[in-house]
């Protein structure tokens, strides 16, 4: 497996201008918070996830961060990433209008990757931990609120077999 | 390669196979398992790792076709609404089931005599009452006695804890008057049997690192070997050989390293559950046999019932702490077990109460369905989702219908040449009324429960885990295939003990029921053995 510094240095797996919409389609899914609270997609490393966990998506990734080319390069006359972000914003939504498949396993990637990641979970206030071998509390609840149930009694069906229990 | 003879040959260690191995294992009889897949090693199990959730849906998905792992056989399910979940391996199903543990009720036996539709079990609940307590204290179930939903019964360990977002469904549950219960399950919630107490990891449906969940490997399979069983593992059977005499001789298989074997043995017991116990069958033909094995009344494979399963989801405004503990076990309602025509259908369904999801199967369940934008918003969505959501599985009975077959691939096969299974399945109408209504009621509840967003939506594709019906038992050998004691009519040393040879399909999770059948059938071969071919 090449490292991170391998991929982006030498274009191996993304070309510049794919990485650079990559990076800005990241931003559109899962942007920071305004508060600076919760990182964005582009701070939890999600190609590194594609390539090891989903490396079969790569293929139709290229193909879609090259359509986003294409179409700002038709429509704006400009690269992708060199559009502001309402631009961006508009023609991703343009072309998941046209086809709701686009970007669709991307961002499927992008959350898996994004709630596993150490910031985000401590950010939401969970242990970035297994949860074996210490396991979660949990209380084991109130069992007086059964005592209605308990009140109503029998509700199984006499089958006429012989089962003991009491009446209906 | 010839092996030496067997007494007894089980096919399949998942639930009813280990079952059977460990009662039979007391005649002293020399007895053979083979299983397609291998031992579990819990250390391996997800959640021993940070990467716990998304695996249930890669090596731990629960359709064959999905993690097409070197033990799985491919399904062609593409004709049927309902995809087929299985595991092979040591354990069977159990491997990846959620332990809720509910015993089918005394009307499930009975549905001719008191609906008028499919047909009466040969055996009743009271028959079964003495195995259904065995399979208690031998799997190890937890649940809180008096449930007046059943016949008195006393599971003996403590029920899984209800949590936070327990009671809070059972106060839904109490606003309406409805019929709430902690529910069976097969954990232990304390050490039992050598086993640890359940720690509450969460994700019971990718298997069980502390051994707590009461899979067949952890359970019946321990106690089988001790007592002289012997079990091959990655020996995957092709076929079931007959003599002249029209007796079951015993199997072809392939071993670990796809070198064809021959196992012969004295009685035959299939256990490869409702999809591969008929894919066997007609797998195995022969002159005497020419449409498959123990197939004179041209029912194998036919009246395959799943369960038509539905999901209702509340979001609520409170935290819940809703995605701790055993994922699927918690409380179960049957308030629409039992027939009531007025509802439009006959039997009924059960209620089950299912925790949250951990935060990526929240994120990637609320994107597909809309609830998540991409954008400004998706951290406020999120945080109004994640610990705040309660799930209610609605488990519908599925009567059987001679339509809904499991048949052989023309074109498929496995890995060692083997036709693979074909499903054909449509949902009745009576089954499409009784899911519409658990819906309905479903969301009625989470309304009750204080939900503020509610997403009803059945039948759920992924969801064939409960596999029925395919070689059901009755008295006539016409219109069954085994016998009241899970004896073939047509082979006399040959027994399925599995899911197969259910009349009907109850309106609950089948494994207790399917075990208790199991060691009902292994009791009756004991009783039997000076005669057993008679």
């Amino acid at each position: 497996m090449p490292t991170r510094d391998h991929l982006i240095g030498t274009d191996a797996v993304l070309t510049t201008s794919q990485r650079r919409a990559f990076d800005c389609v990241l931003d559109l899914i899962v942007p920071p918070s305004p508060d600076g609270r919760m990182p964005g997609a582009t701070d939890v490393d999600v190609l590194h996830y594609l390539l090891e966990s989903e490396p079969a998506s790569m293929p139709t990734l290229r193909g879609e961060l090259n359509r986003l080319e294409t179409d700002a390069q038709l429509r704006f006359g400009a690269a992708f990433a060199d559009l502001d972000p309402h631009a961006r914003q508009r023609l991703v939504n343009s072309l998941r209008l046209d086809d709701p498949h686009f970007l669709r396993g991307l961002a499927l990637h992008t959350v898996t990757c994004y709630y596993q990641h150490d910031r985000v979970l401590a950010a939401l206030g969970i242990e970035p931990r297994a949860p074996y071998p210490l396991g979660y509390e949990v209380k084991s609840g109130d069992l007086s609120l059964l005592d209605p149930v308990r009140r109503r009694g029998r509700i199984w069906r006499d089958a006429g077999d012989g089962t003991a229990g009491p009446a209906a | 390669m010839t092996q030496a003879i067997a007494d007894v040959l089980i096919i399949g260690a998942g639930a009813s196979g280990a079952a059977v191995a460990w009662s039979l294992a007391d005649t002293r009889m020399r007895i053979v398992c083979l299983e397609q897949g291998g031992w579990m090693n819990p250390a391996d199990y997800p959640s021993t790792r940070r990467d716990w959730e998304p695996r249930q849906w890669t090596d731990y998905a629960i359709s064959p076709n999905v993690r097409r792992l070197p033990a799985d056989y491919p399904i062609n399910d593409t004709d049927s609404p309902i995809a087929i979940a299985n595991y092979n391996a040591v354990g069977g199903g159990t491997i990846l089931y959620s332990a809720h543990f509910p015993r089918f009720h005394p009307s499930d036996f009975r549905v001719r005599s008191l609906d008028g539709v499919a047909a009466d079990w040969p055996i009743s609940y009271a028959d079964l009452e003495p195995y259904f307590a065995h399979n208690d204290h031998h799997t190890g179930v937890a649940g809180l006695a008096g449930d007046p939903a059943y016949p008195p019964h006393e599971p003996p360990l403590p029920h899984v804890p209800l949590g936070l977002m327990g009671e809070t469904m059972g106060r839904g549950f109490n606003a309406l008057g409805w019929h709430w219960w902690p529910s069976d399950t097969a954990i232990a919630t304390r050490e039992h049997e050598g086993r640890d107490r359940c720690a509450n990891l969460g994700p019971c449906n990718t298997g069980c690192a502390k051994g707590a969940k009461s899979s067949a490997d952890v359970t019946y399979w321990p106690l089988a070997l001790r007592a002289g069983v012997e079990l091959r593992t990655h020996c995957r059977v092709r076929e079931i050989t007959v003599g002249a005499n029209g007796m079951a001789r015993g199997v072809i298989y392939y071993d670990e390293h796809g070198v064809e074997q021959r196992q012969d043995a004295e009685v035959v017991i299939v256990a490869c559950n409702g999809v591969g116990t008929p894919r066997l069958l007609l797998n195995s033909v022969s002159p005497l046999f020419p449409n498959g094995l123990a197939n004179r009344s041209g029912l194998v494979g036919r009246n395959l019932m799943l369960h038509p399963w539905g999901n209702v989801q509340g979001v609520f405004d409170a935290p819940l702490a809703s995605h701790y503990g055993p994922q699927g076990s918690c409380m179960l309602s049957q308030q629409f077990y039992e027939t009531d025509v007025s509802r439009g259908f006959v039997r009924g369904y059960n209620m089950q109460i299912v925790r949250g999801n951990g935060p990526i199967a929240t994120a990637r369940a609320a994107m597909w369905n809309g609830q998540l934008p991409w954008g400004e918003g998706h951290h406020a969505a999120f945080a109004k989702l994640y610990d705040r959501t309660i799930n209610l599985g609605i488990c519908c009975e599925d009567l059987p219908e001679a339509h809904n077959t499991v048949t052989l691939d023309p074109d498929l096969t496995d890995s060692n040449g083997i036709p693979a299974p074909k499903i054909t399945y449509r949902l009745s109408d009576n089954s499409r009324r009784m899911l519409e209504h658990g819906l309905a009621h479903g969301a009625e509840v989470m309304r009750a429960a204080g939900a503020t967003h509610i997403d009803a939506v059945g039948p759920i594709r992924m969801a064939g885990w409960h596999l029925l019906g395919t070689a059901r038992m009755g008295s006539d050998s016409e219109t069954s295939v085994v016998n009241e004691w899970g004896r073939s009519h047509d082979v006399r040393n040959l027994f399925i003990v599995d899911g197969s040879v259910f009349v009907t399909s109850g309106g609950v999770n089948p494994t207790t029921t399917l075990q208790a059948v199991a060691l009902y059938i292994a009791d009756r071969i004991k009783q039997n053995l000076a005669n057993l071919f008679d």
